[in-house]
């Protein structure tokens, strides 16, 4: 199970690209895509799931160009949108049998399927009432439902996490590695650690164009030896930002201790461990 | 005050630089060039027995004002009721309820935005009026005034009172947007049905338009020296080839009770939005959904178990469309009140009962009607509920969702006619059964095409209103289910027109998938 991009863009006007000259190469596992609003990533999954056209390149899917035959990619997709809509009128049963039937999935096995995915998601209770009366993370469990619904070999999950409380979260992600074992899964987030403590492989984007890829590891690698914490006085913080890129502040003893990304630390400076997320705001900055 | 203007500015500016209003304006300025006909046309729009005005600038500012008055309160009401939801849909309002903004101030700002719309449209087809007088022209001299005095007495005042009348009815059934639909035509037919004779009749007049018919008439009547009723016609007749007599029309000197009425009429509908401003939701509005079932639901219910997927029961290929033919069905079912379907019924039953032309001619147009915002729903609704990304990467949305949905539209609108179809077929007239048929196929085509190109609703339902309000005025142009005497090639044409049709709705589908 392979993913191929090749040189992808996508071009809103004659100055605008959502997507410019985008290659990676995809296999089985999670793929981790980070990057700030704006980057691409929503485009960039939005033309894997066939919603979008490239404007210029080829997406391959094992070896299947998926550009000119979507209904390759189709047959065997889970995608959950970053905002996805549900009809209001229909209950979470009705819903999923719609989407099933979308996909071109049926059987007798699947209303047992779609029973026990709604015990395991935990609307069981209300699989009977109108989606409509649904809370915004309950909406979010029918998205993920249905993503769920075939036996999909490429999952593609855009902000998967809005509308989940932390429990669920570690739960989602204990799911997400399930799925992984047999397919490859396609991650988007802000929140970096969503990402990295699942992740096999990481993207980061911005401006529409890769900026690195590869494992966690090598991406972390960029920053070794460039992360320090230091203690300053509160007002000096504004003066600080100036100087150097700030990761993080917290406050002790009515002082700030600050993380701070540098090639040469200031004095009294303690160096730190680099993590995903020192990595991805030097490579963002 | 500052700040009351640039919500309207803005408002307006946001319904204005749309598509669907682009399309509007482009179809009421071709509907607009046909107020006045040229000179050879076969039609008329206003007539008064044989006789029809020279075309002066009286005769153009009054005709396309008294035209633009019927015509645009007729749809202006449903291109402008649609304000109050999209705050709503859009979480605006609920923005808009956190800030001062007095209910009256925020729905008098959506009369204007409402309003101004219209009279954008009002401003083009003002326009089209002076370049067809210059078209037209018979050697008569452009008088300004002459286009102006109609336009402000008698359109504006009408079309202001649509525009809060467009407000009144979001406020009270901003829910349903089928009794809005449904509630103004009824409204509508009743305005326009009272007639006025005298003076004082000419002030309840909202579109203004029968103080000018009146002296049209007695014009006529002194140039025929007849008492007698004259015979007028406003609206589109066709086929009009007995020659017309011209006579010369130069204006009216409306009376001072005439203006004062107008005025009143504007003051009245403020005053009438002032009262609903006591009653405005404020964006305090529950779900749809009724609060039995809600507080049945706990919401609270949270956390995803540990599922495993090993253990999940395997599914199997299925590409058939019965399942998405069930769902459309359902959808289409629960689309609406359930009174709705009371209604419904109770046509099915009258197809059935009353004279067979009468359920033909009448009652199967406004039971079709009936279903306007399940028709119009039908290729709109993946959009407007933000489902199309789960819809658009279907497989083969086109060849199993689209088809699904044309089917499930159709077939609802041939059980809704089958006691006519039955009963057509039983007295052996299988032309007319056969038009109900491709009647049903053309109006579903029509919802699904203004649909997948206007992207909204809007235009259909506006379109389907206006072919209904000429079916039930037994205008035979507008017959698009065999109602009435048609030639030979009839059944041909309404046959064609449905493959042009659903070709147009699968290319431009077709289009938006590969886009």
């Amino acid at each position: 199970m392979t993913l191929d991009i090749k040189n992808v863009s996508k071009k809103y006007n004659k100055n605008k690209y959502g997507l410019k000259d985008f290659s990676i190469h995809i296999e089985k596992g999670i793929l981790g895509l980070l990057g700030p609003n704006g980057a691409g990533k929503s485009t960039l999954l939005k033309m894997i799931a066939t919603v979008n056209k490239p404007t210029n390149g080829v997406i391959c899917l094992n070896k299947n160009n998926i550009v000119s035959d979507p209904n390759y990619m189709r047959k065997q997709l889970g995608f959950l949108p970053q905002d996805f809509g549900v009809y209001p009128n229909l209950n979470a049963y009705e819903f999923l049998e719609y989407m099933a039937a979308m996909k071109g999935v049926g059987g007798d096995n699947l209303k047992p399927r779609i029973t026990q995915l709604l015990e395991g998601l935990n609307l069981i209770d209300s699989a009977k009432k109108p989606i409509g009366s649904y809370s915004g993370g309950m909406k979010q469990r029918v998205g993920i439902a249905q993503v769920l619904l075939n036996n999909p070999k490429i999952v593609i999950f855009d902000e998967p996490t809005v509308g989940l409380d932390p429990q669920e979260r570690v739960r989602f992600r204990n799911l997400i590695s399930d799925l992984a074992n047999d397919c490859i899964v396609i991650l988007s987030s802000h929140i970096v650690s969503d990402i990295d403590t699942i992740a096999d492989k990481v993207a980061i984007m911005k401006n529409g164009e890769l900026l690195s890829h590869g494992n966690q590891e090598d991406i972390i690698q960029n920053v070794t030896d460039k992360i320090f914490e230091t203690t300053i006085a509160k007002e000096d913080l504004t003066t600080f930002k100036t100087e150097q890129t700030v990761v993080s502040t917290s406050r002790k003893n009515n002082q700030l201790v600050v993380r701070y990304i540098a090639n040469f630390p200031v004095a009294n400076a303690i160096k730190k461990e680099a993590n995903l997320e020192d990595a991805y705001l030097y490579l963002t900055r | 005050m500052k700040s009351f203007l640039t919500i309207i500015k803005f408002d307006y500016l946001q319904r204005t630089r749309s598509y669907a209003f682009l399309i509007t304006l482009c179809a009421s300025l071709a509907i607009a060039y046909t107020f006045v006909p040229e000179p050879n046309a076969n039609y008329s729009t206003i007539r008064i027995s044989d006789y029809v005005g020279f075309y002066n600038s009286a005769w153009f500012g009054y005709v396309t004002a008294i035209m633009t008055s019927v015509f645009l309160s007729l749809i202006g009401f449903y291109l402008v009721n649609s304000s109050i939801k999209t705050d709503v849909h859009t979480k605006v309002g609920e923005v808009v309820a956190a800030t001062q903004v007095s209910n009256f101030k925020y729905l008098f700002s959506k009369v204007l935005s409402n309003f101004l719309v219209l009279l954008t449209i009002v401003g083009m087809v003002f326009l089209m009026s002076i370049v067809l007088f210059l078209l037209y022209n018979e050697g008569f001299p452009l008088q300004s005034l002459q286009f102006i005095k109609p336009y402000i007495l008698i359109t504006l005042p009408g079309l202001f009172v649509v525009s809060v009348l467009a407000v009144v009815f979001e406020v009270f059934f901003g829910k349903y947007s089928v009794v809005q639909n449904v509630g103004f035509f009824f409204v509508f037919m009743f305005l326009i049905a009272s007639s006025a004779k005298t003076e004082n009749e000419f002030a309840v007049d909202l579109f203004g338009s029968k103080i000018v018919l009146h002296h049209l008439e007695k014009t006529v009547g002194a140039i025929t020296n007849t008492n007698e009723t004259t015979f007028t016609n406003i609206g589109f007749v066709l086929g009009n080839f007995n020659k017309t007599n011209k006579f010369e029309f130069n204006g009216i000197d409306f009376p001072t009770s005439f203006i004062i009425s107008r005025l009143l009429w504007v003051a009245l509908s403020i005053g009438l939005l002032f009262m609903v401003s006591f009653v405005f939701h404020r964006f305090n509005i529950k779900e749809r959904v009724s609060v039995k079932k809600v507080r049945n639901i706990n919401t609270q219910a949270n956390n995803i178990q540990d599922i495993s997927l090993a253990s999940l029961p395997k599914t199997q290929i299925n590409y058939s469309i019965s399942s998405l033919l069930q769902t459309e069905f359902l959808l289409l079912f629960r689309k609406g009140k359930k009174w709705l379907w009371f209604v419904s019924i109770a046509g099915v039953i009258l197809l059935a009962v009353l004279p067979i032309q009468t359920a033909h001619q009448l009652v199967l147009p406004i039971l079709w009607f009936l279903q306007v915002s399940r028709l119009s729903n039908l290729t709109t609704k993946e959009v407007s509920n933000n489902v199309h990304y789960f819809a658009f990467t279907s497989y083969k949305p086109i060849s199993r969702l689209f088809v699904s949905q044309v089917f499930a539209g159709v077939t609802l609108m041939l059980i809704l006619a089958l006691p006519l179809i039955i009963r057509l077929t039983v007295l052996a007239n299988f032309t007319a059964a056969i038009s109900v048929l491709l009647g049903g196929l053309f109006i579903v085509m029509l919802a699904v095409t203004f649909g997948i190109i206007t992207k909204g609703k809007k235009l259909f339902e506006v379109l389907f209103f206006m072919i209904t309000y000429a079916n039930c005025n037994l205008i035979t142009f507008t017959d698009y289910f065999g109602a009435f005497k048609h030639k030979p090639y009839y059944v041909t044409q309404l046959f064609i027109l449905i493959i042009v049709l659903g070709s147009v709705s699968f290319l431009k589908r077709k289009h938006e998938l590969n886009r």
